[in-house]
């Protein structure tokens, strides 16, 4: 008698999980600036839909531990799971840990995201547009600064083992290899693993050097703000130089107010956060979802940064 | 049998193995890493004849190549602050792991208090308080600051000296406590735009200048006060510290709240310096400030090391740092040579203990 009114009250409490809509996600790591944009896009998304609930963690950067989460998940029996994976070589391993359930990546390209079945998909920004968009300008920027003849100066590369830094740094290359671009060289680059702190640290350290130079590009915006606080502690006229970096961070566009930051690239990472949610959604109900969704990005400079005040 | 003498108490020491003092050694490996990168300037190819201490290209009045020579210092001048305090620590043969993280949450609790009201004109968009927490005078966050981290210090001095939790243990617990603190205070958003006297805290070489006061100031302390030589003794042998009437309990709980007093002020220099505070920020400084006091010849043991040997530990990471990307060495590879570079100082300083003793 017992067994039977608690096997129905299990039943009941099933029934109405069903109704609703469960959603886990993992982020690479909650401290990093741009990841918790999007993961506020998430949320906020999550929040606005009826019946949707969804439980973010934390993976601090942690792969096995990431995986352990995914597999949590799938014990727990969400209906699908989003993933902002720690280490972009590790795709198979968490295609194979999420089983059947949807699963979505986000913001990081997986390496098997061309092998995705079709109950996964992955969303984010075309990696390859950013640092292009970027260097690109920045090229532009010095032609028309009569720097046309030869231009020197640094690359700041974000995390060595990131996808996004190496792929952004590709595309800096890439660029100045084409004949519209190839006046422009590289005096040296180095990491400053996407941070403000050791940016300053490593640019006071090139400055150390005497050696002239015309542009700065860094892989992001924070490491692009250190570039300018030391050039602007050694008194250099930021007039004179051409920086670079990429996210349109709030810091960063009071920096290009200030007329200290000459180009940066929006990447929408609150549109990839509510993009993750919708996508995973979509597999859940069985939907035929492209295996990769693209939320574009856009070039910021002086002359329309009005548009992207309000954001990330 | 070799010449000796009494020393005091009866004790015996052999004049012939009196060296000079550690920390001039530690001097001579700072010159022989100079000289090492200057080598390699003047002679790979690829580096054009520069020179890393000196100004080849007359860009300064002296014949130093000043820049080269502020960097090598402002870049550890942070860190180095944190490593005043573990010199403390780790000389009552405690540790402390905590001051990382801590120098990230005391850098996100400072700089909320440190916010200005407009933005080019714009109301700030990293505001964490309301109004009233706008534009407060710069004494504010500064003590907020280190009150926090007297805090921190006083809880880890507690579960160590009265609770006789492991050193070890009880700062990697507060380590953990400290980076969620970080992550929860803004949920994991930065806190940007301070006021300008906020700034100059740890504008151009301000980070320096305080690195050397209270370098000055602590080493001055640890040789003439009460203080210091009962963090010796306690650290030289506790339990007969303990007989001879000092307090060891009370004392123990003092160098940890310091330690984290000097740990939560590096933090606000830290965010002054960036005009930022992340919950990311400070990411192995603990590591790297315990690195800066073994070179500079501590013991992990207790009872041995010095505020000086501290302050050229930390100029041989600055050197180290500043002359790989001077020869342009790849990241991967400058992580690889900094650790070989640790462990070869603590193997050549216990190789010179054993000869002494």
């Amino acid at each position: 008698m017992n067994k039977t009114l608690i096997a129905a009250s299990f039943a009941s409490l099933l029934g109405t999980t069903a109704i609703a809509q469960e959603i886990g996600a993992t982020i690479a790591a909650f401290d990093d600036n741009f990841l918790t944009v999007m993961r506020n896009g998430m949320t906020d998304h999550a929040a606005s839909l009826d019946g949707v609930s969804l439980q973010v963690e934390d993976a601090s950067n942690d792969l096995a531990k990431q995986i352990d989460q995914v597999k949590n998940f799938v014990a727990s029996g969400v209906d699908a799971i989003i993933v902002n994976i720690v280490d972009t070589s590790a795709g198979a391993a968490m295609t194979e840990a999420a089983g059947n359930p949807p699963l979505v990546f986000v913001n990081r390209q997986p390496d098997n995201v061309d092998s995705l079945p079709d109950t996964q998909a992955f969303v984010a920004s075309n990696e390859i547009e950013s640092g292009t968009l970027e260097a690109f300008e920045i090229c532009k920027n010095l032609r028309a600064a009569g720097k046309g003849s030869g231009a020197t100066g640094y690359l700041m590369n974000g995390e060595l083992s990131n996808q996004a830094a190496v792929q952004r740094s590709k595309d800096v290359h890439d660029v100045i290899g084409t004949d519209m671009c190839s006046f422009m060289t590289l005096i040296d680059e180095q990491t400053a693993n996407w941070s403000r702190d050791q940016a300053q640290d490593l640019m006071t350290n090139w400055l150390s050097s005497g050696e002239p130079f015309d542009f700065v590009i860094a892989n992001n915006d924070e490491m692009a703000i250190g570039a300018i606080q030391a050039m602007e502690t050694a008194g250099i006229d930021m007039a004179d130089v051409e920086v670079g970096g990429v996210d349109a961070t709030q810091d960063a566009l009071v920096a290009m107010q200030a007329g200290q930051l000459d180009v940066t690239v929006f990447q929408d990472a609150f549109g990839q956060g509510a993009g993750s949610v919708n996508t995973a959604l979509a597999l859940a109900a069985g939907e035929d979802v492209d295996s990769k969704v693209y939320i574009p990005f856009q070039l910021v400079v002086p002359g329309n940064i009005e548009n992207f005040l309000r954001k990330n | 049998m070799a010449d000796t003498s009494q020393g005091t108490g009866g004790l015996t020491f052999d004049k012939s193995k009196r060296s000079w003092p550690n920390e001039l050694n530690i001097l001579l490996a700072l010159v022989i890493i100079i000289v090492i990168f200057e080598i390699i300037g003047q002679t790979a190819p690829y580096m054009r004849g520069q020179s890393f201490l000196f100004d080849t290209r007359d860009r300064f009045d002296s014949i130093f190549n000043e820049a080269r020579l502020q960097i090598i210092i402002l870049q550890v001048a942070i860190i180095g602050i944190i490593a005043l305090g573990v010199t403390q620590v780790i000389i009552t043969a405690g540790i402390d792991l905590s001051s990382g993280p801590l120098v990230a949450a005391t850098a996100m609790i400072a700089m909320s208090f440190a916010q200005t009201e407009l933005v080019n004109g714009n109301p700030n968009p990293k505001a964490i308080f309301g109004l009233w927490a706008m534009d407060l005078p710069v004494i504010v966050p500064v003590v907020v600051g280190v009150a926090f981290g007297a805090v921190i210090g006083a809880v880890n001095g507690t579960f160590v000296a009265f609770l006789r939790i492991p050193p070890f243990i009880a700062t990697l617990g507060m380590f953990l406590i400290c980076r969620g603190i970080a992550l929860w205070w803004s949920n994991g958003q930065p806190v940007s735009f301070p006021t300008e006297s906020y700034k100059f805290i740890g504008s151009g070489m301000m980070p320096v200048v305080w690195f050397v006061i209270l370098a000055i100031i602590f080493q001055l302390i640890m040789s003439f006060t009460v203080y210091g030589k009962h963090t010796y003794a306690i650290g030289s042998n506790e339990e007969a510290a303990r007989m001879s009437g000092i307090n060891v309990k009370r004392h123990k709980v003092l160098v940890y709240m310091i330690a984290s007093m000097l740990a939560a002020f590096a933090g606000v220099v830290l965010s002054s310096k960036g005009a930022t505070a992340q919950a990311g920020m400070g990411e192995f400084y603990e590591l790297f400030a315990i690195a800066m006091a073994v070179i500079g010849g501590i013991s992990l043991t207790g009872g041995r090391g010095s505020i000086i040997g501290t302050v050229l530990g930390a100029m041989v990471i600055g050197v180290i740092r500043s002359g790989f990307t001077y020869v342009k060495l790849d990241g991967s590879y400058q992580l690889m040579a900094m650790g070989g570079i640790i462990i070869a100082a603590v193997v050549l300083d216990q190789y010179r203990q054993r000869n002494k003793a």
